[in-house]
């Protein structure tokens, strides 16, 4: 299972880093879109960082589902999916390592969306890197389930659409602890209580993924 | 057997329903504190009682039957997706009654507490269950895949449950499935509300019973279409 | 690949796949105790009662939060746009409330509300609220004693 997930990461990453598709178009996305919040909220607004969390992670969920789409589009060239299947990979590492190159996609994006806001929102240098821990760990658990949910929409009508319908109340408690979080770095609060529900998310969406991805897969 | 009880499920059904409004309306007596509000006892948790756990209930185990391969069959993907479909009428019909009980009582329509907002996220994911059955033709993978769906949504339904328990909310707790196990409500109106639960319970498998028929239906019909269309295919090229 | 043609081992035998969703759901077990075991995530309660708040005064300060309490009898004055009142926590902690906006119907002396608004300072007992909400308890009780037989035999 290991090897297999290291595989197919490895195939994706190098997917990712020759076609560039994150650094020439979802990067450019990502921080037009926090320029803009930034422009919504004005001025004198910006400068006042409370909003700052949550409009990253606003950002970052549009980002995401961009890159669940991405991620899951590498099978799509007419007869990929069909090759796969013949191979016998075992789907759940298939599953491990779509879910670890979307990851560490998803962590570039943030460190380069975090600067951004630092820069664009004001958000406090300190507090962001004390909430780095837990945005990575957040992004993760978006980076697991996006994977699962990727897979479910593939191949029907609409795939780019339906993702965000599947995944928006999936998503809302992460989105929403981890912005928790983020603001309890930066203002003082209970930062480990969030912590605790993203990774058990984290952990019970790994084990979810591994049991059912090869029920997704199979034909 | 059989028969008779298919037969007799919508005559008993609108009986059990109309003895709960009559007992609800006429019979029952005013509560102390909620005086007349309290009527809403007799129709708010038995329809929220049938959305989250005899609907959704009915939905994830088809789902789970269905994806486990001795019990495969397209029977189980029917009545998965049948109950899913009425559970949103009855999510979005317990979020409703609720709104209405909610104003008097509390003072507002809505609050974002834990079990409103866990509530709405339900109706939600099961919207989505409906968008992702229109998003796929083809029946094994559309089954297989709101199969996995359902399942990941129903883990939703025990924090609805317990979230009056684990949290502070202004919804207020359980008065009959307490987890000391002692009724909270008094007399006539907890009759009142057991015929509801029951009246409501018939109802939802009524309905999911004529909207399976439908299915049914509606799958060999469109067998019937492809069939006439090949048909007709073929006696143009002759 | 080595272009081979030969044809390779399947996946994974049923035994070891069986194995493995015993261990994760195993797994999901261990998620849930502890997630149970974690007092879950008190920053999703509704409101802070008020020997919560009380207790941690000099972080609340000036605030927005929900206040919970139960109405101290006699101390119900109507105004003209709203109400004062005193809400007592579980011990002899008072807080003295006054409230814009008409309270909701089953608004009355001895009831559970919760009142969004803020401490007058982060000292004072003084709350300044913008919403009085009634949190009313899951009994029901009917209105005319004698007609009703509670569970335990009496009359109430």
């Amino acid at each position: 299972m290991i090897a297999v997930a290291r595989l197919v990461a490895a195939k994706d990453l190098r997917i990712e880093a020759r076609s560039r598709v994150l650094l020439w178009q979802v990067l450019p996305f990502g921080v037009i879109a926090l320029l803009l919040s930034g422009l919504a909220l004005g001025p004198a607004q910006a400068g006042n960082s409370s909003a700052g969390p949550g409009l990253f992670y606003l950002v970052t969920l549009f980002v995401t589902l961009l890159m669940i789409n991405r991620s899951q589009s590498l099978e799509n060239a007419p007869g990929t999916r069909a090759s796969v299947a013949t191979l016998g990979l075992d789907p759940a590492g298939v599953f491990l390592g779509k879910a670890l190159a979307l990851t560490v996609e998803l962590w570039v994006t943030g460190i380069v969306l975090l600067a951004g806001s630092v820069l664009v929102l004001h958000t406090a240098l300190i507090g962001t890197v004390q909430a780095l821990p837990s945005i990575l760990v957040t992004l993760a658990t978006l980076a697991v389930a996006g994977t699962l949910y990727g897979a479910l929409t593939q191949g029907g009508d609409g795939p780019a659409t339906l993702l965000p319908v599947l995944t928006l109340p999936a998503f809302a408690p992460l989105l929403i602890a981890g912005e928790r979080s983020f603001s309890a770095a930066l203002h003082g609060g209970a930062l480990w209580e969030w912590w605790v529900i993203v990774l058990v998310a984290l952990v019970a969406y790994t084990a979810v993924g591994i049991l059912l991805y090869g029920v997704l897969e199979e034909s | 057997m059989i028969k008779l009880s298919q037969r007799l499920l919508g005559p008993v059904t609108l009986a059990c329903l109309a003895a709960t409004f009559v007992l609800g309306l006429w019979v029952t007596p005013e509560d102390r504190t909620q005086k007349n509000l309290v009527r809403l006892l007799y129709v708010h948790p038995p329809i929220a009682w049938v959305a989250l756990y005899v609907s959704f209930g009915t939905a994830t185990i088809a789902s789970c039957l269905y994806l486990w391969r001795r019990t495969r069959s397209m029977t189980m993907d029917r009545i998965a997706y049948c109950a899913m479909e009425v559970s949103v009428v009855f999510i979005i019909l317990t979020l409703i009654t609720g709104s209405i009980w909610g104003r008097p009582t509390w003072g507002v329509w809505w609050a974002w507490d834990a079990r409103l907002t866990s509530t709405a996220i339900l109706g939600v994911f099961a919207l989505a269950y409906l968008a992702l059955r229109r998003a796929n033709d083809d029946p094994t993978l559309r089954a297989r895949r709101s199969a996995v769906f359902a399942i990941l949504t129903a883990v939703n339904v025990p924090i609805i449950h317990f979230s009056v328990v684990w949290w502070k909310t202004l919804h207020q707790g359980a008065s009959v499935l307490t987890s000391t196990g002692q009724l909270n409500v008094h007399g006539s109106m907890l009759l009142a509300m057991l015929l509801g639960f029951v009246g409501f319970t018939l109802l939802f498998f009524w309905l999911l019973r004529e909207r399976y028929r439908l299915e049914v239906k509606r799958d060999a019909r469109s067998i019937a279409t492809l069939d006439e269309a090949l048909a007709l295919r073929r006696r143009e090229g002759v | 690949m080595t272009g081979s043609l030969t044809p390779v081992e399947p996946p994974r035998s049923s035994s070891r796949s069986s194995r493995r969703s015993l261990g994760v759901i195993g797994v999901l077990v261990i998620v849930v105790i502890v997630l149970l075991s974690q007092g879950l995530l008190t920053s999703l309660n509704y409101f802070e009662t008020v020997d919560q708040a009380l207790a941690q005064r000099a972080t609340l300060g000036t605030k927005v939060i929900r206040l919970e309490g139960v109405v101290v009898p006699g101390t119900i004055s109507r105004t003209n746009d709203g109400a004062s009142f005193t809400i007592a926590g579980s011990g002899r902690e008072r807080v003295y409330v006054s409230a814009q906006g008409s309270p909701p119907q089953l608004f009355q002396a001895s009831i559970p509300v919760v009142v969004v608004g803020h401490f007058v300072s982060p000292t004072s007992l003084q709350f300044d609220g913008t919403q009085i909400m009634v949190k009313h308890t899951s009994s029901y009780i009917a209105a005319h004693p004698g007609r009703v037989t509670a569970p335990n035999g009496t009359s109430r």
